[in-house]
């Protein structure tokens, strides 16, 4: 990871105690016991969830639980949250690279600057793959290559991550030679 | 470069204002909201040089204003502004530099000000004006100045002038702003100081925090500066500044704002405990002892040696 500069290197979650309220949000039904910092204080933080199906350690000590049906659901009462929330937030998101940087991306449209925002890594390894060719969104893809479902190309899955879009970068991987695909691997458990 | 005195007006007994125009007429460099000068007052037994904020519009060429309060106890620089300085005369000021820029990501400004550190937000007034910015200003004063202060703002309900504390609820004010507002604060120490402690400690994030450094060096304490490279020694007095005795000795120590905010003038300390009255060096610097920023601070030993 240390020689890919657009990979950003995330931290366990840990409470800024510089902040009023504290919000984490997760794309899990609770946050792992090994993405957590060890002395993380969870006393007056609000914790968002998605599903409430997985035992959490995290969430059993915060005060105040939220659980949602889907990721866009959490996404949107975020989005209109962080519209009327005063200065003074800290806001943490925890689960996968994806579902980081659109938190982040949300934040950064409702005012928040990097100090206010803390990601954590936690649950799948999958990817979210854009085609710079025709521009879809390929969730949850495990291996190096992808056929894109917006324009049928075997995608390489390049590990070129953007923080923008979310998502790591998808090039046709046989523009060269149509047709020679190497061999199918699943890297991205 | 080279400037003369145009006109000079008094706005309250001890508030003027003065324009300043290139000598040779033309036009200066543009500045940008929230820029100061570095104006060089010639003194009779010395040369002051004191940083002013810019209130004129940033897109004004053709002369720069500066409001001068006169300061009782201060170095005698905006004293000799206020007694002798007269149309005409030639001054010599720095470019435009500015430690103090609006946040260009902020969807709201609130600016808070006090006494004489209105005057980078005048220069903001037009710029935010133009941009049809969201902004807010609450504005610090006594009350024998107020009307001094309400002529040189535009009215509007976005501009408010209190002249005693309970007018100006603080706390509910940084309470209630929303994530994508940016604080700027300008004018005494003790009233920045507050301001920013109050946005602190209801969770403010520094980069959401701006605070413009005014006033620059204030007096102290006498010590006495040896500086290792050239084993030159100096008497800092009362009333000077230890950057202002290195210039007068000839050195040409690096200075930006001379006001303790930017840090190009640290200068690092082999021996004596330095005073620090600067805005710049962390909680761990300072306590290392190891460097001055020799624009504001001073000494608590009765020497310093500095690596100079």
């Amino acid at each position: 990871m240390g020689m890919n500069k657009s990979r950003p290197v995330y931290d366990k979650l840990r409470i800024d105690p510089a902040g009023r309220a504290h919000l984490i949000v997760t794309d899990l039904a609770a946050v792992p016991e090994d993405a957590v910092q060890e002395d993380l204080a969870l006393s007056n933080a609000e914790c968002w969830v998605v599903g409430l199906s997985a035992p959490g350690v995290a969430i059993e000590t915060s005060g105040n639980l939220r659980a949602f049906r889907a990721v866009a659901d959490l996404l949107g009462h975020l989005s209109h949250r962080l519209e009327r929330e005063p200065v003074g937030l800290r806001l943490y998101a925890a689960g996968s690279e994806a579902f980081l940087w659109d938190v982040m991306n949300l934040a950064r449209q409702a005012g928040l600057t990097e100090d206010e925002v803390f990601l954590t890594q936690a649950g799948t390894l999958r990817r979210r793959v854009y085609c710079s060719h025709c521009k879809t969104m390929n969730e949850n893809v495990a291996t190096n290559i992808v056929i894109c479902q917006g324009c049928g190309a075997s995608l390489f899955v390049r590990d070129h991550f953007s923080r923008r879009l979310a998502a790591f970068m998808g090039v046709k991987v046989d523009a060269e030679v149509p047709g020679e695909v190497p061999e199918i691997e699943a890297l991205y458990p | 470069m080279k400037a003369r005195l145009q006109e000079i007006q008094t706005l309250a007994p001890a508030i003027k204002r003065l324009s300043l125009a290139p000598e040779n007429g033309g036009e200066f460099p543009a500045a940008s909201a929230g820029a100061h000068i570095i104006v060089e007052i010639p003194g009779p037994r010395r040369v002051w040089k004191n940083a002013y904020s810019l209130v004129s519009a940033p897109d004004e060429r053709r002369r720069y204003e500066i409001i001068v309060r006169r300061v009782a106890h201060s170095r005698g620089g905006s004293a000799w502004l206020h007694d002798h300085a007269a149309p005409g005369q030639g001054v010599e000021i720095g470019m435009p530099v500015n430690l103090f820029p609006v946040a260009a990501t902020a969807k709201k400004h609130l600016l808070l000000s006090a006494g004489i550190g209105l005057t980078p937000f005048l220069s903001y007034l037009p710029v935010l004006k133009a941009a049809n910015a969201v902004f807010e200003l609450h504005h610090c004063c006594r009350l024998s100045e107020v009307d001094a202060f309400r002529a040189l703002l535009p009215a509007g309900e976005k501009i408010a002038l209190h002249t005693s504390r309970n007018t100006l609820d603080l706390a509910a004010l940084l309470n209630t702003q929303k994530l994508h507002t940016h604080l700027y604060v300008c004018g005494p120490e003790e009233f920045m100081d507050m301001a920013v402690a109050s946005a602190r400690k209801l969770g403010w994030p520094e980069a959401k925090i701006h605070r413009e450094s005014f006033g620059g060096a204030t007096g102290g304490a006498p010590f006495r500066v040896k500086l290792a490279r050239s084993g030159l020694e100096l008497q800092v007095k009362e009333d000077e500044s230890l950057l202002e005795v290195l210039e007068a000795a000839g050195q040409s120590p690096p200075n930006l704002c001379r006001g303790g905010a930017c840090g190009v003038c640290e200068l690092p300390v082999l021996e004596g405990l330095p005073e620090h009255r600067d805005h710049f060096l962390s909680e761990q610097k300072r306590a290392a002892n190891t460097a001055i920023m020799s624009c504001v601070s001073r000494s608590i030993t009765p020497e310093l040696v500095l690596d100079f």
